[in-house]
């Protein structure tokens, strides 16, 4: 199914690509979501993601799973958002605004996660982002480096900061 | 919390999180102006090389949008009636017609309402930039944050917040007034800056910037007086009725005239100043005369809570407009 969509998104249908990205949009956008701490950050970061892939489908040679290569490609965008503008929102709208986290899944531990994902977002930039990308994305520390455009060492500092952060507020 | 009740915490994280609003339009619109012909891919390579280089240069005024709403009327959000709550992105324009009005919510540190006949422009919308462009029409903004977050541009200067609340009102030419109603505003050009307080105005020139701020209550002959020597090169013939025609409650103008008056009339109007509002301790008239930063700022600091008192107690306690004390 996702492979037809994709052949035809990149023949340049629109529709296809527009049901691509209701497929989608739920796994990017949280991704945006947790990198940016900010909610309206999240949804223009995941509108320029499908935009971006609109414009790259056509590169995709099917070397990896489509939502692999997608999921990089939003990590990409994001990251490089942060470094063109080196922007740093403030990340009240997530923290004054947990509902926008809530997922919309069903999930036995609904409570623990809407505060650890209010914990993450209140994160300071570079400990959240390596935090997301390495314990929730599962990324390495090389990769988080050349994504991120910090060192390796940095990296890992950063986590350790993030994860003892995160156990400070959870135990609040 | 432990180590291991972190990960196992994070592993329960949802993998997908719906958007809480359809972002499909908005990706359409922008995907629709650039429908991918391969028979064209080499004209399209250099204008989607510009289209980047123009993102980059947005993308430095941040990424974001504002909430804004009609409050009468129908205002046009760009080209669009704004029937209900929309979103104003960074190089929108919002126009009211003369019975149209908007409420504009300034990211998270504040509101802007436009006034009927007004055109405003978002400049930026940073977390440390808050920035519109007001080309014509008056605003009434209030912001609840710290200083130099918000900014408005005017075609005479900039009108930058200092925590306060004001309106702002300029002609297409920058012809205006800044009035404030709380807090304080700094109208900046590159040439000067005015510093307006609670209870004070300043009126605005294209060209000029900002004359010298005046208190509500100011006789007009004074605030006649000041536009003359503001915009009509009034020099010493001037600074010489102004400095007749002062109170003690205009203090904060005689503060500015200070700075601007040639120095060889400093000393006059160091002396009425004094008279009218003695200065706090350490400040001395030599000070004064070479515009020390240190002794304006204390000067400042005194002139200004004495002018905050009378202006927050008026109708309820008299003060003393040269000591700021209850007068009994």
């Amino acid at each position: 199914m996702t492979d037809d969509l994709v052949a035809r998104a990149q023949a340049g249908d629109q529709t296809a690509f527009r049901d691509l990205y209701h497929q989608h949009a739920g796994r990017v956008y949280a991704l945006c979501l947790r990198l940016t701490g900010d909610a309206y950050a999240a949804e223009e970061r995941t509108q320029d993601v499908f935009v971006r892939l609109w414009e790259k489908v056509r590169l995709f040679r099917g070397e990896s799973a489509f939502s692999s290569w997608l999921h990089r490609l939003a990590v990409n965008v994001v990251m490089n958002e942060h470094r063109t503008t080196g922007r740093r929102e403030r990340r009240v709208a997530t923290a004054e605004n947990p509902e926008s986290l809530e997922p919309h899944v069903g999930h036995s531990t609904e409570g623990l996660s809407i505060d650890l994902e209010r914990a993450i977002a209140e994160l300071p930039d570079g400990a959240r982002e390596v935090f997301v990308l390495y314990d929730v994305e599962g990324y390495g520390h090389g990769e988080i480096a050349s994504l991120t455009g910090i060192a390796e060492g940095t990296s890992k500092a950063q986590l350790f900061r993030a994860r003892r952060l995160l156990r400070e507020k959870l135990e609040r | 919390m432990n180590e291991r009740e972190l990960q196992d915490a994070v592993k329960g994280l949802p993998k997908s999180i719906e958007p809480p609003r359809d972002l499909w339009p908005g990706i359409q619109n922008r995907i629709g102006r650039q429908w991918w012909r391969p028979r064209w891919y080499w004209v399209t390579v250099p204008l989607a090389a510009a289209a980047a280089l123009v993102a980059v240069l947005v993308g430095r005024s941040g990424p974001a949008a504002w909430d804004v709403a009609p409050l009468a009327g129908r205002p046009l959000l760009g080209t669009k009636p704004l029937v209900a709550s929309g979103r104003l992105r960074v190089g929108d324009w919002l126009q009211t017609d003369d019975s149209s009005r908007a409420l504009i919510a300034v990211g998270k540190i504040g509101q802007v309402e436009v006034r009927p006949g007004t055109r405003v422009q978002l400049i930026a919308a940073r977390a440390d930039d808050h920035r519109l462009a007001l080309a014509r029409g008056t605003i009434d903004a209030k912001v609840d944050a710290i200083p130099r977050l918000f900014f408005v541009e005017t075609a005479a200067g900039t009108a930058i917040d200092l925590g306060c609340a004001y309106t702002l009102e300029t002609d297409s030419l920058g012809n205006g007034l800044l009035h404030v109603t709380g807090g304080e505003v700094e109208f900046q050009t590159a040439e000067r800056s005015s510093r307006v307080p609670l209870g004070a105005m300043v009126q605005i020139r294209p060209a000029i910037g900002a004359g010298i701020p005046y208190v509500e209550d100011a006789p007009e002959p004074f605030v006649h007086a000041l536009a003359t020597f503001d915009f009509k090169n009034g020099g010493a013939r001037s600074t010489r009725t102004v400095l007749a025609l002062a109170r003690a409650q205009d203090a904060i103008s005689l503060w500015h005239l200070l700075q601007r008056v040639d120095p060889s009339l400093r000393g006059a109007v160091y002396d009425r100043l004094a008279a009218l509002l003695p200065p706090p301790a350490g400040v001395t008239r030599a000070a004064a005369l070479v515009l020390d930063q240190p002794a304006l700022d204390s000067y400042w600091q005194k002139i200004h809570r004495i002018l905050f008192r009378r202006t927050v107690l008026r109708g309820v306690r008299e003060i003393d407009p040269k000591t700021g004390t209850t007068i009994h």
